[in-house]
């Protein structure tokens, strides 16, 4: 399930500002994500964005994801790490809002504040990445929540995001269907 | 836990004899300037002169002097021992500690000043000395890192263990209360229940009474060998066991649980060193950068069990003084902690601690303490601990 996400840039409310292909120079990709903590062991996570992935440093080894992006395995030290699209699908794990933080387009800390998640990928256990969401419609966000990416888009960098899950498992494990059988 | 040799062969080697504080406030004095008071107060308190001190910690702290730089401002002759460990006090006072052990220098200066900064105060942001700190790159809100970590994780906290923010609101509760009593705090008037709810959301679920005061100050400490510490005029603090712990996925999105972080790895390590433990202690003093740091040391020193703190805090209240008292003798924090006295690093922690010791600490003294669980930072990069007692 190592599929590509397919990123909805046609809706996205900032297409004007629709990033180039990912042969951005060094320079230029430091420069469009200046702020996001660019440098050499994971500016292959941030060309994957540009390109639509969500890229996930895996051991061609022993098959284990880590996080955040590093140039070797913490668990069995091979230097033969892949950044590898996964899903984008997972659960929220942590939840805050922020009432308060440096400024950014698009970005209201009034009100209810900007949410940031934490989302446990469905590839490994305690597998994460940190972002923002997408608004849950009239229902709040908490923990436990089925969300899947959709990246942003802030001056032409895409942000990882993501919104509520219309995902279903192919091997579903509900309850009500175990105390039927 | 990693398998360990659970050699302790400092315990009890290394003494506390001198400390200095400018108190904590906002002000207008340089961190340098804040430094050389705190230090010179510390060595006189010691009863030393610049001339007795040969090893000198400094910290990494913005905006915070090298120990090449205090040396020439104190004025010393030459130190064999300098170092610039990263904040938060255990660090420091390990580094100290160790190298009088090791024999590298005699009678070691702490020296720890703390400022405001324009990333955690808007006053501080308006401030003119203080913009250098400030970087001109704007970092992206979607981060869970520092700060932000805590107010993430103790919204896993309550979701987990389905507390309610009222166990968070008698740690600053108790904080006020105390630091009522203690000169050298920033932010001395009391709390209500009330306050604390309606308190300004930050990075909700962790209000402005949930994070540690931002003021200015400094303090320092001097470190000798117990036999020497028996020659000096203050009554010898002793350093029983002192640690730092971490676990292996410390990156704050990625740590797996709240049941194993920084804080279990201290705890099993200074009991497994220690003769002495929660049963023997008479004051505590868990570091309350946030009020779920202070919390969760609670838990994780074995008090009550994890998720236990909102019934165990408010069986263990006292109504009329507004804090904490465990079993009706420990309190906690007397100081008023980093809530209230301010944004300490963990300093205050071990002044208050030693202060008590020596049964100096006037309104605030516990009657007869000779034992302190110490408990500086957080989950991540900085849980560390000490026991100290009277000699």
């Amino acid at each position: 399930m190592a599929d590509s996400i397919q990123t909805e840039r046609d809706n996205s409310p900032d297409t004007e500002h629709k990033p180039a292909e990912s042969d951005l120079s060094d320079a230029e990709l430091l420069e469009l994500f200046a702020g996001h903590g660019v440098y050499r062991d994971n500016a292959a996570q941030y060309r994957g964005r540009l390109a639509g992935q969500l890229l996930i440093n895996r051991c061609a080894d022993c098959d284990r994801y880590h996080q955040p992006p590093r140039p070797m395995c913490p668990s069995c030290w091979s230097f033969d790490v892949v950044p590898t699209p996964v899903s984008g699908r997972g659960t929220i794990h942590l939840l805050m809002h922020l009432h308060a933080g440096p400024p950014a387009d698009g970005v209201d800390y009034q009100n209810e504040g900007h949410p940031v998640v934490v989302v446990e990928l469905e590839e490994q256990d305690h597998l994460r990445v940190t972002g923002t969401i997408h608004s849950f419609g009239n229902r709040e966000p908490s923990i436990g929540d089925a969300v899947e990416l959709e990246y942003l888009y802030r001056g032409g960098a895409p942000i990882v995001a993501f919104r509520p899950s219309t995902y279903q498992p192919s091997q579903p494990s509900q309850p009500s269907q175990r105390s039927e059988s | 836990m990693a398998r360990s040799m659970k050699r302790s062969p400092m315990k009890d080697q290394i003494a506390i004899v001198g400390i200095g504080s400018t108190g904590f406030s906002r002000g207008d004095r340089s961190p340098l300037s804040l430094a050389l008071e705190a230090s010179t107060r510390a060595i006189r308190d010691a009863g030393l002169t610049a001339a007795d001190i040969d090893g000198v910690v400094a910290t990494s702290e913005a905006g915070a002097a090298s120990a090449p730089f205090l040396v020439a401002s104190l004025g010393l002759t030459e130190v064999s021992h300098h170092s610039r460990p990263a904040p938060l006090i255990m660090f420091s006072l390990l580094d100290a500690a160790q190298a009088v052990f090791a024999g590298a220098a005699d009678h070691v200066l702490i020296v720890t000043p703390v400022m405001m900064s324009s990333w955690n105060s808007r006053r501080a942001a308006a401030d003119p000395w203080r913009r250098g700190a400030r970087s001109t790159i704007r970092p992206i809100p979607e981060d869970a890192a520092n700060a932000n970590a805590y107010a993430t994780w103790a919204g896993r906290y309550m979701h987990e263990f389905g507390a309610s923010k009222d166990p968070f609101a008698r740690i600053a509760i108790n904080s006020r209360s105390n630091a009522a009593a203690n000169e050298l705090a920033a932010m001395r008037k009391p709390l209500s229940f009330d306050e604390y709810h309606a308190g300004r959301m930050i990075r909700t679920p962790l209000n402005m009474f949930d994070m540690d005061y931002p003021a200015d100050g400094a303090d320092a400490f001097v470190v000798t060998t117990a036999q020497r510490a028996a020659e000096l005029p203050q009554p010898p603090v002793l350093i029983h066991a002192a640690t730092t712990g971490v676990v292996g996925e410390n990156t704050e999105d990625q740590l797996p649980s709240l049941k194993r972080h920084g804080q279990h790895v201290v705890v099993d390590h200074l009991k497994a060193r220690s003769d002495l433990w929660i049963d023997d202690i008479d004051v505590f003093y868990p570091y309350d950068g946030f009020t779920i740091i202070a919390l969760s040391w609670l838990e994780n020193c074995g008090f009550c069990e994890m998720g236990g703190a909102e019934r165990y805090l408010a069986e263990h209240w006292n109504e009329e003084r507004q804090r904490i008292e465990i079993d009706g003798r420990i309190p906690v924090n007397t100081h008023g902690g980093s809530l209230s006295e301010g944004a300490t690093r963990g300093t205050g922690h071990l002044r208050e601690a030693v202060t008590q010791l020596r049964g100096q600490a006037g309104a605030r003294q516990v009657e007869g303490a000779k034992v302190a669980l110490v408990t500086p930072g957080g989950f991540f990069f900085n849980s560390q601990g000490a026991i100290l007692r009277s000699a």
